[in-house]
């Protein structure tokens, strides 16, 4: 017989909510984490979106260290000289809040103690080494030697999972799969946020930036979160693009980002309290590994699952959700006692008829989207002649909008028919 | 009969993450995170090392809160044997003297000891009393700043740094050793032992069981009067970057500031 | 803000008996392009006087490195013992 009915690795939103989930259940769960204390190796941008943890923790959100909930939501493109953006505030955001900034270091400890709260065993500080395997099938964990037995194992490692890849269930990560992400925390007094932002106490800002003017074909994306006495700024560089230009560092660019004439002024006065920098699932479908197995399914970031449109960045939500997942097809493989692969396809079955992989369907291709030279290069360049022909006045007559929008496209060429289906093939994609 | 150790340990701020909020001077807690001293995991250390020469029975004592219970859940993790927390809301705010009397009393509740270990000092006082004053109040022999420590046949041997020198003392049991931070390189915890200490768990023992009275501990038995405190005020370093050319005019500018010396002056 | 400052103000419990990532020396020796030294967002990585020079010590643990080495250099693993970076925000 197994020590453990399942065994978590990783202490993040995905393997907290298995743990939460399984625990609540009555299973006796294992969930392991390598950071003492949990969340401390942990780095996200960060904005919670979704209501995904109140079937877990039904009051999550009067008792979890959230920072502020989004009332401005907005996505900007930056160039040398200028910021074109659009701000989205609405009372419909204060009235339902679906999102909220956090820090992961004071969330995942959260969620830990919760796991730990719903009865699950909690060890931090200790390194998973491998998955112990018998006749092809996943039956626990190694470490120092010693064997932890389970009846299966949810893997929950993040975006860098090295027991997976150690343990041949997910390839080695290539550049068409992640992006580097760097990020600064950086401190200010909540009502000087409140002041410069313009939000109401408890209400935050959270804005996505193309960083058009990034030179020799780099291209990355930028963020801003407000937290309640800090901001969360940084960057997401693609790792191929980077790679082609062999002449920029990746810590250069946030740099650039949190010295542009319109992001340094948010930020002044404020003392850098830290600097971190974790890779970011960018692959879309194409960089999934299978899911599932004998003994064993995978979820979180280590899954793949992540979101970008270029909107909005999410992938706390999937996590969570296909943690739940994984742990409510344990509990149902459990009644059977079969966790073989033919048992445990029910978690891509459900995986499949959730917004989780229909997310990652319908967006199919996007990552082709998000990092291509038109939308980081053509668009903001075009946004900007067109908004500089709108309102330099320089005495002379006026056109039509149409007739400056065509202007401006064709000033940066993008009337070609090859640019117009770019931008129609662009737009499906969204 | 099984050799009896004890090793005393304190959960202490994490030392990298002290920020002092500069109106109250207090610590600012909320943004710092606890962890075991780092000189108590040498003075741990050196215990399981006689535990896997010889075998002996290794416990674990502390006083502080309830959630010291992570750095006992650490320590059973790397190799002790049980652990014991005293804790009670009586034993807040002491200093190093109700503090040493209540460590004493609780080792003495235990019954038989050989060694006491204890690390040098503590990270967020560093006024390396406690130990000693648990061999006072104990009356037994101490040995203190070991960097080495060695047992056989009812002798402790330890090297002991001094100015200038390695003093090398050998101690009959029963004795109180104090270990010097970076000593050993403490052991890690395995998955298998922690997983072993949660479910064991560690005993809290308060004032009544261990058998002091309340006035004795804490606050009230504590002679110490804080007056003030000041912050050390930061100041800004110079730096000089120099090519390796430049070395000798270096030399000659310190020479002339009287930082470097001669060796015939 | 250079990067050594930015470094300078995160936490590490430094493992000074394990080296969770180790590179090959002769690879490197021969690699055309270092894209390691571009890529590593903890500056791990830098040449000197046209050697790669490679200190475990400063890194964040985001795996970048391990992507980045096209060449097979990068030994990457997870660190033990809750050693390396620890973040107080994340």
């Amino acid at each position: 017989m197994s020590e453990f009915d399942a065994i978590v690795i990783g202490a993040g939103p995905a393997g907290a909510s298995a743990a939460i989930r399984l625990a609540s259940s009555k299973k006796n769960v294992l969930l392991v984490e390598k950071s003492d204390p949990p969340g401390s190796k942990n780095v996200s941008g960060g904005v919670l979106w979704g209501s995904s943890l109140s079937s877990i923790i039904p009051d999550w959100e009067k008792s979890a260290p959230v920072e502020r909930f989004v009332d401005t939501k907005s996505v900007a493109f930056l160039t040398q000289d200028s910021k074109i953006g659009i701000d989205f505030s609405s009372k419909k955001l204060q009235q339902k809040k679906t999102g909220y900034t956090v820090l992961r270091a004071k969330l995942d400890q959260w969620l830990a103690r919760k796991a730990k709260e719903a009865g699950a065993m909690v060890i931090n500080g200790v390194t998973v080494e491998k998955l112990h395997m018998e006749n092809g099938k996943v039956t626990g964990v190694e470490q120092g030697g010693d064997v932890i037995t389970s009846d299966a194992v949810i893997l929950c490692e993040g975006a860098n999972p090295r027991v997976a890849i150690d343990s041949g269930l997910h390839k080695r990560l290539s550049d068409r799969d992640v992006a580097i992400g760097v990020k600064e925390v950086i401190s200010l007094p909540e009502a000087t946020i409140n002041e410069r932002f313009h939000l109401k106490s408890g209400a935050g800002f959270a804005c996505e930036y193309v960083l058009g003017y990034l030179q020799n074909g780099v291209e990355a994306g930028g963020f801003l979160y407000t937290n309640k006495d800090s901001i969360s700024v940084g960057i997401v560089v693609s790792m191929s693009h980077l790679r082609q230009n062999d002449a920029t560092h990746s810590f250069d660019i946030i740099e650039s980002f949190t010295g542009h004439p319109y992001i340094a002024p948010l930020l002044e006065g404020g003392n850098m309290q830290e600097y971190s920098a974790h890779l970011v699932q960018e692959g879309g479908i194409g960089s999934m590994p299978k899911l599932y197995g004998n003994g064993y399914m995978i979820a979180g970031d280590s899954a793949g699952f992540s979101f970008s449109n270029g909107l909005v960045l999410q992938g706390m939500n999937y996590a969570i959700d296909s943690g739940i997942i994984a742990a409510d097809t344990f509990i149902e493989a459990s009644k059977g006692m079969d966790y073989s692969e033919s048992a445990l396809k029910l978690y891509q079955d459900r995986l499949e008829s959730s917004y989780v992989m229909k997310d990652m369907r319908t967006f199919k291709g996007i990552e082709n989207v998000t990092w291509s030279p038109f939308v980081h290069k053509k668009v903001p360049a075009m946004l900007e002649s067109l908004m500089l022909n709108l309102f330099m006045e320089e005495g002379k007559p006026k056109k039509h909008m149409t007739g400056m929008l065509l202007d401006a496209m064709s000033e940066n060429d993008m009337l070609k028919a090859s640019s117009i289906m770019e931008a129609y093939r662009m737009m499906r994609r969204m | 009969m099984v050799l009896e150790i004890i090793v005393m340990v304190k959960q202490v701020p994490d030392s990298q993450e002290v920020v002092i909020d500069p109106v109250t001077m207090n610590l600012n807690r909320s943004l710092t995170r606890n962890v075991t001293n780092s000189a108590d995991e040498n003075a741990l250390e050196a215990a399981l090392r006689i535990k896997d020469k010889v075998g002996a029975n290794v416990t674990v004592i502390s006083m502080g809160p309830p959630q010291a219970e992570t750095t006992m859940i650490e320590c059973l993790a790397r190799g002790a044997d049980r652990a014991i927390l005293a804790s009670d809301r009586f034993f807040g705010g002491a200093d190093t003297y109700p503090t040493g009397l209540t460590i004493a009393a609780t080792i003495s509740k235990i019954g038989k000891f050989d060694i006491i270990f204890a690390g040098e000092e503590s990270s967020d006082s560093s006024t390396g009393h406690v130990g000693p004053g648990v061999a006072e109040f104990l009356n037994i022999d101490q040995i203190t700043y070991a960097s080495s420590v060695d047992y056989e046949d009812g002798y402790v041997t330890a090297d002991r740094e001094l100015e200038g020198g390695t003093e090398t003392v050998r101690v009959p049991t029963p004795v109180l050793v104090t270990v010097l931070l970076n000593s050993n390189s403490p052991r890690m915890q395995t998955l298998r032992r922690k997983i072993d200490a949660v479910k064991k768990g560690m005993e809290v023992w308060d004032h009544d069981k261990i058998g002091l009275q309340p006035e004795w501990v804490g606050v009230r038995g504590s002679p110490t009067i804080v007056r003030k405190m000041r912050p050390i005020k930061e100041r800004e370093r110079a730096a000089k970057k120099i090519d390796v050319a430049g070395l000798g005019d270096l030399a000659r500018e310190l020479y002339e500031k009287k930082i470097l010396k001669l060796e015939e002056e | 803000m250079k990067i050594e400052d930015r470094l300078s103000v995160l936490n590490y419990k430094t493992d000074k008996s394990y080296a969770h990532i180790t590179v090959k020396p002769d690879i490197c020796e021969t690699c055309p392009d270092h894209f390691c030294t571009f890529a590593c967002p903890a500056n791990c990585y830098t040449l000197i006087e046209g050697k790669l020079n490679f200190k475990y010590e400063d890194c964040v643990e985001c795996g970048t490195c391990d992507v980045a080495c096209a060449h097979g250099s990068v030994t990457w693993t997870n660190t033990k013992g809750a050693h390396g970076i620890k973040y107080k925000f994340g």
